[in-house]
C-alpha cells in the first residue's frame, strides 16, 4: 500500500505554510492577536480539563524515543481493577470527570480485552473516556465504543515515513501506513473523536505540521460527523536518553499553534502537562482549549501520590511532567485570567455508536403502498 | 401587555441568554441579572452534580424569577436528544428543552433531519420544544406541524458574530410562521439584536457575545435596551423604506376615467 493521496492535497497549506516559515512575513504578536479573538469567539472564556490514566507501561515496540520502549529497563506493570478504581477514586477527587486511558502498543499482559475491560470500569465511573493506546481494528474499535469510549489519540508522531521506520525500531508500530489509517477505522467503528499529533522533535516540525493539517483536513471531509482535537506534545527528557535532532522552542511551538487555529478556527487544540506551566497559562488564552490537569505518567501514580511523598523509588514515566501544579493551583491560575475550567463537558447518554435516522425504510414502505 | 407566549408560559424579557462561555459562574450569574433574561439556556452536559464549583444548573436555578430550558448540545442524533431531553427534564423540571443537534462538533450546524424527528417526538411527549435550526422556512413550518412552541434560526454560525447573516431566509420564516421565531447564534451586537426584533423576531437568544465581552454585564444590559428597543420599534410600525419615488401626479388617474 503507497503513501494516500491526501498527504499531497494542497487546499489550505499555502496559507498556513506562510504563517509557519521561518522568514514569515506574518508576526508572531499579530498572529497571537487573530487566534486569541477566534478561540474567545468561537469557545468562550473557558478551557475543557481532563486527566490521563496510565493502564499499563507494558510494550512490545521499540520506539527510540519513548521511556516505555520494550528495549528500557523499567519495571512493567498493569493495574488490575481493583487498582484502576482506586485510581479513578484518587482522580474523582481532584474534580477530573474526563479520562484518557493509555497503555502501549499491544501485549499479552496488556491486550484488547484487558483494555475493553478497564474502558468498562471507567465509563462506571467517568464522564466521558477516552483512549490511547494501539492500532486496533474495526471491530474492535466497535466494542470499545460500545463500552463507553467515545474517544481515540493516535499520534503519528512524524508524517516523515523515513525518518517514521528509523524512529520505531521495531514492533507494530512500525507499520507507518497501518498507523496513518488507524483514525479512521476507528471513526468507522463508532469512536465520535480522534485526537491527532505529531511529536515535535522528531522531524522537520514545519513538515510534520502541514501533514498533520492534511491530516485533520482529509479526516473531516470523509468522516463528517468526528470531532478532531490536535495535540503539539513536543519531546522531553525521558529514560533512554534520547535527544531530538529537531528540537522544537517556545516561539516555533506558539506559533505553530496559533497559526493551526487560524487555520482551523473550530477545531480543539490541546496541550498537555509536558508544558511548563508559564507556557502553558500564556497559550490558555492563545488558542488551547482542552489541558490535561494533575499528570501522572506513572503506573498508578494518582493513588500513590495520595500516600505520602516518601517513597521516592518511583519507577520512571513515560516522560517527565513539566507543569506539575495539582488541579486546585492549574485551576486557580485559568481564572486569574479569566478562564473558566470546565471538569464536564460530556454527557454519558451521548455514548455509544449514534444511529442516525434511516429514512430510506419508512419511505419505500410509502411508495410501496402507494403503487 | 406585550409579552413573549411559549406554551402556556407568558415573558415579559425577550432576550434569552446562553451560559455556556463565561469566564466563571459569578460574571454568568451577573450578566443574566443584569439582562432582565426571564428564560436562560444550559446545556446537560454543564450538569454537575458531583463537583458544584463546577455545575452550571444550580447557581441558575437559584436565581428567583428565571426559567430555564436545558438544551442538548453535544447529541447527534434524535434518539440522543430524545433522551438527554428526558434527563434534563427529569433534573431541572423544566418543560422546556431547546433541540440542539449538531453532529459535526466543529462547525455546529444543526441536523435538520435528526432536530425534526426529536422534536416531533418531544412534542408529543408534551415538552415545549425549541428546535435550533438553520434559517430554513420549509423545516420552520415542518417543525409548527408538528407541535414545537417555537423555531430557533440561526442569525449566523454559532460564535462567529457575524450577525444576521442569513436576514433573507429569516424575513420568509417570521413572515410565514405561526409561532414565535427566535434569532438563536451569531449575533455580535445590540444594534443586530434590534435589527432581528424590527425584522419580526418574537426573542433572540444570546450567548457568545455577552460572554467575551470586556464587560459582560453591561454588555447583557445593552442587549436587553436593544431588544426592547426592537421590539417597540416593531411593534410602532416602521417607516416603509420607499423602493421608488412618489410621483407627483398620480400613476393610476386614468382609472377614473373609464
Amino acid at each position: 500500500m503507497g503513501t494516500p493521496e491526501w498527504l499531497s492535497d494542497n487546499r489550505g497549506t499555502a496559507a498556513l505554510a506562510a504563517m509557519l516559515a521561518a522568514t514569515s512575513s506574518h508576526s508572531l504578536e499579530a498572529l497571537a492577536a487573530e487566534s486569541r479573538a477566534m478561540t474567545l469567539r468561537r469557545f468562550g472564556r473557558t478551557m475543557t480539563l481532563y486527566a490521563p490514566l496510565y493502564l499499563s507501561n507494558h510494550c512490545s515496540s521499540g520506539c527510540a524515543y519513548c521511556g516505555f520502549a520494550s528495549d528500557r529497563k523499567t519495571p512493567r506493570h498493569r493495574l488490575e481493577p481493583d487498582e484502576i478504581r482506586r485510581e479513578l477514586a484518587a482522580m474523582k477527587k481532584l474534580g477530573i470527570s474526563d479520562i484518557l486511558l493509555l497503555t502501549g502498543e499491544r501485549t499479552a499482559a496488556a491486550d484488547f480485552d484487558y483494555l475493553q475491560r478497564s474502558v468498562a470500569i471507567a465509563a462506571e465511573e467517568m464522564q466521558r473516556v477516552s483512549v490511547e493506546a494501539f492500532p486496533m481494528s474495526v471491530s474492535e474499535y466497535r466494542s470499545l465504543a460500545d463500552c463507553g469510549c467515545t474517544g481515540i489519540t493516535i499520534y503519528q508522531e512524524t508524517y516523515n515515513q523515513e525518518r517514521y521506520e528509523a524512529l520505531h525500531r521495531w514492533g507494530p508500530k512500525k507499520d507507518f501506513i497501518d498507523r496513518l489509517e488507524t483514525p479512521a477505522r476507528a471513526l468507522e467503528g463508532g469512536i465520535k473523536t480522534v485526537g491527532l499529533g505529531i511529536l515535535l522533535g522528531l522531524s522537520d516540525p514545519v513538515e510534520d505540521a502541514l501533514n498533520l493539517y492534511r491530516h485533520v483536513r482529509h479526516l473531516g471531509r470523509t468522516w463528517w460527523r468526528a470531532g478532531i482535537s490536535v495535540s503539539f506534545p513536543r519531546m522531553r527528557p525521558q529514560t533512554g536518553g534520547y535527544e531530538p535532532p529537531f528540537p522544537v522552542d517556545n516561539q516555533l511551538l506558539a506559533r505553530i499553534i496559533v497559526a493551526f487555529r487560524i487555520a482551523l478556527p473550530d477545531t480543539e487544540l490541546v496541550l498537555s502537562t509536558r508544558e511548563s506551566a508559564t507556557f502553558r497559562d500564556g497559550m490558555a488564552g492563545l488558542g488551547i482549549t482542552r489541558m490535561s490537569v494533575e499528570s501522572k505518567t506513572t503506573v498508578g501514580g494518582y493513588s500513590e501520590s495520595k500516600e505520602g511523598e516518601a517513597c521516592e523509588e518511583k519507577e520512571k514515566g513515560q516522560f517527565e511532567i513539566s507543569d506539575d501544579r495539582t488541579a486546585k493551583e492549574f485551576c486557580a491560575a485559568l481564572r486569574r485570567q479569566n478562564i473558566e475550567p470546565i471538569f464536564k463537558n460530556w454527557e454519558p447518554t451521548y455514548n455509544g455508536p449514534s444511529s442516525i435516522i434511516n429514512p430510506e425504510n419508512e419511505i419505500s414502505t410509502i411508495l410501496h403502498n402507494n403503487y | 401587555m406585550d409579552v413573549l407566549q411559549l406554551g402556556s408560559y407568558t415573558f415579559s424579557s425577550r432576550l434569552i441568554l446562553g451560559t455556556g462561555k463565561f469566564s466563571n459562574s459569578r460574571v454568568m450569574l451577573d450578566a443574566v441579572r443584569a439582562s432582565g433574561a426571564q428564560l436562560v439556556t444550559v446545556a446537560l452536559r454543564r450538569f454537575n452534580r458531583e463537583q458544584l464549583e463546577d455545575d452550571l444548573f444550580g447557581p441558575l436555578s437559584a436565581i428567583e424569577g428565571i426559567t430555564l430550558m436545558p438544551n442538548t448540545s453535544g447529541a447527534s442524533t434524535a434518539a440522543e436528544a430524545v433522551r438527554a431531553a428526558h434527563i434534563a427534564c427529569e433534573l431541572s423540571g423544566s418543560p422546556f428543552i431547546k433541540v440542539e443537534i449538531h453532529p459535526n462538533p466543529q462547525h455546529l450546524m444543526p441536523d435538520p433531519i435528526e432536530t425534526f424527528e426529536a422534536s416531533r417526538i418531544l412534542a408529543k411527549e408534551g415538552f415545549l420544544v425549541m428546535p435550533y435550526i438553520a434559517a430554513d422556512p420549509v423545516l420552520a413550518k415542518r417543525l409548527e406541524e408538528v407541535g414545537c412552541a417555537s423555531v430557533m434560526p440561526l442569525g449566523s454560525a454559532i460564535g462567529s458574530g457575524q450577525g444576521l447573516a442569513t436576514s433573507e431566509m429569516l424575513n420568509i420564516i417570521i413572515r410565514e410562521s405561526g409561532i414565535p421565531v427566535i434569532v438563536d447564534a451569531g449575533l455580535r451586537s445590540p444594534s443586530e439584536a434590534a435589527l432581528a426584533m424590527e425584522m419580526g423576531c418574537e426573542a433572540v437568544l444570546v450567548n457568545s457575545a455577552i460572554a467575551v465581552a470586556g464587560n459582560p454585564s453591561e454588555m447583557a444590559e445593552a442587549f436587553a435596551e436593544a431588544v426592547a428597543a426592537g421590539r417597540k420599534a416593531f411593534r410602532a410600525g416602521l417607516m416603509q423604506k420607499s423602493g421608488s419615488a412618489v410621483a407627483t401626479s398620480p400613476l393610476t388617474s386614468f382609472l377614473g376615467t373609464l
